[in-house]
């Protein structure tokens, strides 16, 4: 699942309350190896769960809870991302490409001792084809789907209206039958109130609190085999800060890359004993959109940006004023890949880059010129002047939560200020209202893009605008291109692989030559586990990959844990009394500055 | 000023200019004569004067372009060097200049938002306390509300509704903190307007307008006076909470924007103290100075003592 990333709007406000929780936690360890000698990894996320529904979540934590939940039909290869067995064993399409038969694996149960058939993905198939409401989240994958059946308990078979690529990277969750049947209302249903909820994937969901934690325990029956930890935790930190510190007392395992880690942060660990720092390629590309003109399916237009950026020239020109060097050199400070294409250089079977004529290169000279030959010129002040003769002032949307779209955002205002064009920061919790809505001019913008790039290609078609004005589309920034669209639908339907990684590299040119997506950078995934808690972990791709939010389990369940972490009680209890200590002298001074003061006001009331 | 002298100011309104000059010089004089003993408040006047000459001398100490962030001169993130004595920010920017810069700022807000918030309070103040009825009720319930909302949350919700900048930082700041000034103004002009000279002259045919401005004012401004300078520090401060908090304009810099800017960087927990500290102090140190000198004024100028001597 592609998602975009989701911030909580209550986590700025209460930063302050987290730097006083990592006062407290000093009181309070929760340490990382249970009484009972259950071996437990806490792992510190920065997001709070949408939904445990699998057809309802959206955010990269609830999915790849689920991704521990659930077996899909296929799974990723660690390695190089290529299709795996997973709940199927084996797959074979028809010579007309329209059929395709799954067997499913014999054997294997749900952890209420009911044995997993074909006839439970079908079911869950055939529900997202049927109810509105289960398609929220995955509804692109069955849009397609003609017919689901199982014909036998280990046969699968789905037919389709036309051929579709990602047949083999169906990320869906399989559900078990005999539990959802029971569900009414797919909308509202959110899986989270009957516990242990009923599962086959490596981790059995056992605990949930909303905006605090999630607890998981391992599947011993797992047909891949138990993971090694016997218990997996995600802890809600409001604050990367906050988690870190909780790192470094070992009352957390591991603090998840997203957001990744700051360039600071990651330094001041890569010295720290006992702690790995994982600085990895990511998965996600950094751009900045641009609102051509928000419209809907039916033809109408809505939303107010600015009419200059529908020139094409405008736009290259704004991009031609981005050093994208600075930002890596000094934003990222090294943590990423200065962008090119729209799909990240890890994906090398789709990644593609300008040629040295296409790029639009760091040129403000030449963006000037664009800017002139468009008919947008200089006034006496510097300022360049709209057609409807007023200065250029463009709003640029950004996430209040991310740091980096406020650190670019500085730049951009002295880049483009240059230019003689304004630049007004927006920065909001909330950047889905005025984002749905059109009331932008740019935008930060970033997805994480799945080895299958077909999502994260499908959300600029012009069949992912919303219906009317008053709906919600798929789509990311109202991009509606009939070139774009004709190289989609012949990528979606081409089987070979070498031809279709040529038309997606065709369709990422056409994307990058309308300037409506500029990609600025491929951002690291920057995290950090403790060695002393876990003696080794898959990263995905092996070499050189994330952890936290891989396409499949592999973290989680290849994680083993680490022999000695008795230091963890000690530092526990050094941590209580250095906190009573503290706690102590500040409660005394306190007590010393009212009695002064009280004498003192004693003494002027006189 | 006293009872006496408004009295006088009242009768002898035929009197020539010069001598209300000179009266309003020797009232001076007394003042700033009572004032010196306050060590305290000495302290805090010289501090007030520092940071005023710093903010205002600014552009030619550090220069316009000290917050530029294509220009940093620095890699991100410095320790403290001879070069840079505070170190770097995120960007390369010395932080040294950064501080002297956002003291602007933050003065600038603070300022404002006080001298705002007492004006309200004392318009709502002086007007409650001399029509009083049902006019007075209202006023001093909506007064009440005010005074029971917690500041803070409604400063920062009306700083979310409304378009980041300066001006509603400001605003949220200034509408949120008159509840307190406005109780201790009216509790004042209750205590003037009872006073013998004022039926006098409502006797002699003053208006409300002339009563409130000529008598009630004059002898409420002492205590206007010395709130505003508390008053100074209280919105220093909250300027600083609600930029850390992220809802003022991120592109304008201030002290508590510097401590926002450390936080995300991750200041605080990889230890670069340098990032923090500094912009930490310098609210402190201003708050403190304003806080002094307003307790000093407020003894100078409390009306109980000087109806006593």
């Amino acid at each position: 699942m592609s998602t975009r990333e989701q911030h909580s709007r209550a986590r700025r406000l209460l930063a302050a309350a987290a730097a006083a929780l990592t006062v407290s936690a000093g009181l309070a360890p929760h340490q990382a190896v249970a009484a009972d000698g259950d071996k437990v990894l806490t792992v510190a996320v920065a997001q709070s769960v949408d939904s445990l529904s699998p057809f309802l979540a959206q955010r990269l934590l609830s999915t790849s809870i689920h991704r521990l939940m659930y077996e899909y039909l296929t799974n990723y290869d660690p390695g190089d991302a290529h299709a795996v067995p997973a709940l199927a064993t084996e797959w074979k399409s028809s010579p007309d490409k329209l059929t395709w038969t799954y067997t499913i694996r014999s054997g294997t149960k749900w952890s209420d001792g009911q044995r997993v058939t074909a006839e439970d993905a079908a079911w869950t198939f055939q529900k997202m084809m049927t109810d509105e409401g289960a398609a929220t989240a995955n509804g692109s994958f069955v849009g397609n789907f003609r017919e689901v059946t199982a014909p036998s308990p280990t046969e699968l078979v789905i037919r389709l209206k036309k051929p579709q690529a990602t047949m083999t990277a169906l990320d869906v969750p399989i559900v078990p039958k005999h539990v959802w049947e029971k569900v009414g209302d797919f909308s509202e249903f959110n899986n989270d109130k009957d516990f242990p909820v009923v599962g086959n994937g490596p981790f059995i969901l056992t605990d949930y609190k909303p905006d605090s934690y999630v607890r998981l325990e391992a599947n011993k029956d797992f047909w891949r085999g138990a993971p090694k930890f016997d218990e997996l935790v995600f802890r809600y930190y409001k604050d990367q800060d906050a988690a870190v510190a909780a790192l470094r007392k070992g009352e957390v395992s591991f603090v998840a890359g997203s957001p990744s880690l700051t360039p600071a942060q990651a330094d001041s660990l890569k010295g720290e004993k006992n702690i790995h720092v994982n600085d990895a390629p990511g998965r996600r590309f950094y751009a900045l959109a641009t609102n051509p003109g928000a419209r809907a399916r039916n033809g109408e237009k809505f939303g107010d940006g600015h009419p200059s950026l529908l020139d094409e020239r405008v736009r290259h020109a704004l991009f031609r004023a981005v050093d994208r060097e600075t930002i890596i050199d000094r934003v990222f400070q090294g943590h990423a890949v200065r962008g090119e294409g729209y799909i990240p250089p890890r994906f090398s079977t789709y990644f593609w880059k300008p040629a040295a004529g296409q790029e639009l290169s760091y040129d403000p000279a030449e963006a000037g010129r664009l800017l002139d030959q468009a008919g947008y010129r200089k006034n006496g002040d510097g300022k360049r002047l709209g057609k409807d003769g007023k200065p250029i002032t463009y709003r640029v949307l950004c996430h209040a939560t991310d740091p980096n779209d406020k650190a670019i955002g500085q730049y951009l205002q002295e880049w483009w200020g240059e230019l003689g064009i304004g630049v007004r920061l927006d920065c909001l919790d909330n950047v889905t209202d005025p984002w749905l809505a059109g009331t932008y001019d740019l935008a930060f913008d970033g997805w994480s893009v799945n080895p299958d790039p077909d999502f994260v290609l499908s959300i600029h078609t012009c069949a992912a605008l919303p219906a009317t004005p008053k709906d919600t589309g798929a789509t990311d920034n109202f991009i509606c291109d009939k070139r774009y669209d004709e190289l989609y639908a012949r990528q979606l339907a081409e089987y070979d692989p070498a031809k279709r990684a040529d038309l997606v590299k065709q369709m990422q040119s056409r994307l990058y030559d309308t300037g409506y997506m500029n990609v600025m950078a491929y951002p690291n995934a920057v995290e950090a586990y403790r060695t002393d808690h876990i003696a080794s972990i898959t990263t995905m791709p092996e070499k050189a990959g994330n952890i936290y939010g891989q396409d499949g389990y592999w973290s989680w369940w290849s994680a083993t844990p680490a022999d000695s972490d008795d230091s963890a009680g000690d530092s526990g209890s050094a941590g209580v009394v250095i906190g009573l200590a503290a706690g102590g002298a500040v409660l005394v001074a306190a007590g010393a500055f009212f009695a002064l003061r009280r004498r003192a006001t004693a003494e002027d009331r006189e | 000023m006293t009872t006496g002298t408004t009295t006088k100011t009242g009768a002898g309104a035929a009197g020539p200019r010069a001598l209300a000059r000179q009266r309003r010089r020797q009232s001076a004089v007394r003042f700033w004569k009572r004032y010196r003993t306050h060590r305290a408040g000495l302290v805090g006047l010289v501090g007030l004067a520092l940071f005023a000459l710093v903010a205002l001398t600014a552009p030619l100490t550090v220069g316009t372009d000290v917050s530029s962030v294509t220009g940093a001169p620095g890699r991100p993130m410095e320790s403290p060097s001879a070069e840079f004595w505070l170190g770097t920010d995120r960007f390369g920017r010395d932080l040294l200049g950064l501080l002297v810069w956002g003291s602007r700022v933050s003065l600038l807000v603070g300022l404002l938002a006080a001298a705002l918030s007492v004006a309200i309070g004392t318009t709502v103040g002086v007007t409650a306390g001399h029509f009083k009825g049902a006019y007075a009720t209202v006023l001093m319930r909506i007064t009440d509300w005010f005074l029971v909302m917690p500041t803070l949350v409604l400063a920062i919700a009306l700083a979310t509704v409304l378009p980041r900048s300066l001006g509603t930082v400001v605003l949220a700041i200034g509408v949120t903190s008159w509840p307190t000034t406005a109780r201790l103004v009216r509790a004042q002009t209750l205590a003037v307007e009872s006073r013998p000279y004022i039926e006098r002259a409502k006797a002699l045919g003053g208006g409300h307008w002339h009563v409130m401005s000529r008598h009630v004012l004059p002898n409420v401004m002492p205590l206007v006076l010395a709130q505003t300078t508390l008053m100074i520090s209280s919105s220093v401060l909250a300027e600083a909470t609600l930029a850390f908090l992220g809802v003022s304009d991120p592109t304008v810099l201030s002290w508590g924007g510097l401590l926002q800017d450390a936080r995300e960087a991750g200041a605080v927990s990889s230890g670069n103290w340098w990032y923090l500290v500094p912009p930490g102090i310098a609210i402190a140190v201003v708050a403190l100075a304003f806080t002094l000198c307003g307790r000093a004024v407020e003894s100078v100028l409390n009306p109980r003592l000087g109806v006593g001597r």
